[in-house]
């Protein structure tokens, strides 16, 4: 072991010798096999797309389901949180605005709360209050939903954010404890994060109480509470710039805190990494329930408890995968179902919404789903980031 | 320079201000063309080309700009003041469309080389082609004004640049300015 640990010093202290200046924090680790790559990340929208520019048809689902588009005209919108009164809300990346959905029963309109952020991609509703969380800043509107002209709580300085940018916009989510949960991803494609980074955390509604649950943990973007064990599950990105085999994407299951993942040296399940290699690089670490696609973006994550869908849905899980880039031929672009076995220790993953992706060969897609909510009625709403929409679910039988 | 570009063009600021909320798109494409050039090419230091660039790029920084996340000079940001996504698209389309701007002359051989061993290291064609000409919401850097480019990177590379990805930051991350110079200057006069 003692060994092991100065060969490995020795390696990360000769590779900074001869690397003075670390290569671009998304870039890092691409093989010279991969040098003339002309794989980059996706292009995102930030205009409005009309309805009638978005090609709803061409969606897929199984027999007896439909899908209609709900709402349009929120470019970047991903991340949702649905209040008391049935207000949505959505974060957004690069765009840097929060929008709030009303629904009349027949129409939908939206409003920008917030703009200016950096990349507020998170947002959480708890006690009648909205919660966004930028990369740099947090905020709190109380009361929202009746009073839309409310002035933000600033609570930045309660969180102790680290200043690194790179996956560090947020999914946030409160538990089951009332406690919000907060990933703090590692600032690169692959590296030996610095300590604030590449973990779960949560806190107190008001930002005290700092834990940290899980660390290990690359790039999570998504997570959630099981219906009855009342267990964390949460989606987790694979590294890039190891080929188009992967490592796939993560579902992992939180049995207990203090748990570690991972990352950097042993991703999906028990792939040891290529460039911070360690033999015993998977010892005490837990793997995946399941893997989820190589370079997939496994994006939002819920457990179905609605009562309109069959049967077999209840307590499964829906997954949104908003893509690959980092694939010669692209992957995901779909929600699935996952079905995890009795125990969770395994889950199958079907295929669920279809037909964003068109030839994955030349990289063509229109659309990205990125995340999920179920309504009150049972319907599954999900978001797609690309066309800055939401499209809504239903089980129509069959018909 | 922010506070230079206040006071030289304080009218065109008020200009805009007052009039950017209702204009046809032949008004607006005038005002681009006052400090843009009249085919997309600036004449003016400091002040980008935009003839062919991507589209995506164009119509990406243009909502930046205008929601204040990309942060600009004062006469830049209030032109876009309240544009609407519609406009905006249809300008993106106007530049994307122009013949992008002629090389400034030929780079020497020594520029050319260095240029090209500090891009291979910084994968600058991976994205933005091994071309330079762009793509999708990534910029083209061939044929770009050379002061342009190289405060750009500078900006990029310091963190004083609002709104980008915060890929190119961490592209540029450690490149010494002597570098960024032989870059800017090998873009600015590729074809």
């Amino acid at each position: 072991m003692k060994r092991t640990l100065l060969a490995a010093a020795l390696l990360v202290a000769m590779t900074a010798y001869a690397q003075p200046k670390p290569p671009p924090a998304w870039h890092q680790g691409k093989p010279p096999a991969l040098a003339d790559s002309k794989l980059a990340p996706l292009p995102g929208r930030m205009t409005e797309t009309p309805a009638s520019e978005i090609p709803i048809n061409k969606l897929k689902l199984p027999k007896g389901f439909a899908v209609e588009i709900w709402a349009t005209g929120m470019p970047g919108g991903r991340a949702m949180a649905r209040g008391d009164k049935g207000k949505i809300y959505l974060g957004t990346r690069g765009i840097g605005r929060v929008y709030e959905v009303t629904d009349d029963g027949t129409r939908r309109s939206v409003r920008v709360v917030v703009d200016k952020l950096v990349q507020p991609a998170g947002v959480a509703m708890h006690g009648g209050s909205l919660y966004v969380m930028a990369i740099n800043k947090v905020l709190r509107f109380d009361g929202i939903e009746g009073d839309p002209g409310v002035a933000p709580v600033d609570l930045t300085d309660k969180f102790d954010l680290p200043p690194e940018q790179h996956h560090n916009w947020k999914y946030i989510a409160f538990g089951p404890d009332g406690k919000l949960y907060v990933p703090f991803g590692a600032p690169c494609n692959i590296c030996e994060p610095p300590k604030e980074y590449a973990q779960i955390r949560r806190y107190n509604a008001d930002g005290s109480g700092k834990e940290v649950i899980a660390t290990g943990v690359r790039n999570t973007q998504g997570f959630t509470w099981h219906p009855k064990t009342g267990e964390l599950w949460f989606t987790d990105h694979g590294r890039d710039w190891m080929g188009d085999k992967g490592p796939e994407d993560e579902l992992n299951r939180m049995t207990k805190a203090g748990l570690n993942f991972g990352y950097p040296y042993c991703h999906a399940k028990g792939v040891l990494d290529a460039d911070f290699k360690r033999a015993d690089g998977c010892e005490g670490v837990t793997l995946p329930v399941s893997t989820l696609g190589p370079h997939a973006a496994a994006m939002g994550v819920i457990f179905y408890t609605g009562s309109m869908f069959p049967k077999e849905y209840q307590n499964t899980m829906f997954i949104a995968r908003k893509g690959s880039w980092n694939r010669t031929v692209k992957f995901g672009f779909d929600v699935v179902n996952v079905r995890p076995s009795k125990e969770g220790k395994k889950a199958s993953v079907k295929p669920f919404l279809t037909g964003f992706l068109e030839d994955a060969k030349a990289g063509k897609f229109w659309g990205r789903p990125a995340y999920l909510l179920q309504m009150p009625d049972g319907a599954l709403l999900v978001s797609d980031e690309q066309m800055g929409a939401i499209y809504r679910i239903s089980y129509v039988g069959k018909k | 320079m922010l506070l230079r570009f206040t006071g030289r063009w304080a009218w065109l600021t008020a200009l805009f201000v007052s009039a950017a909320g209702a204009q046809s798109i032949p008004e607006r494409l005038a005002q681009c063309a006052a400090c843009h050039g009249a085919e997309g090419v600036s004449a003016i230091s400091g002040t980008p080309s935009l003839a062919g660039q991507p589209e995506l790029f164009m119509e990406n920084q243009l909502v930046l700009i205008r929601e204040g996340v990309r942060e600009v000079a004062p006469a830049m940001a209030a032109a876009l003041n309240g544009v609407k996504d519609a406009d905006i698209r249809a300008l993106a389309r106007h530049f994307a469309a122009l013949k992008p701007p002629p090389p400034a002359g030929k780079p020497d051989a020594g520029t050319a080389r260095r240029a090209r061993e500090l891009s291979r290291k910084a994968h600058c064609g991976s994205c933005h082609l091994p071309d330079f000409s762009g793509r999708d919401q990534i910029p083209r850097l061939a044929g770009q004004r050379e002061e342009y480019l190289l405060e750009a990177m500078r900006a990029y590379r310091d963190n004083r640049r609002s709104g980008g990805d915060t890929i190119m930051a961490a592209s540029l991350y450690g490149i010494a300015d002597a570098d960024l110079q032989v870059l800017a200057r090998f873009l600015a006069r590729l074809p």
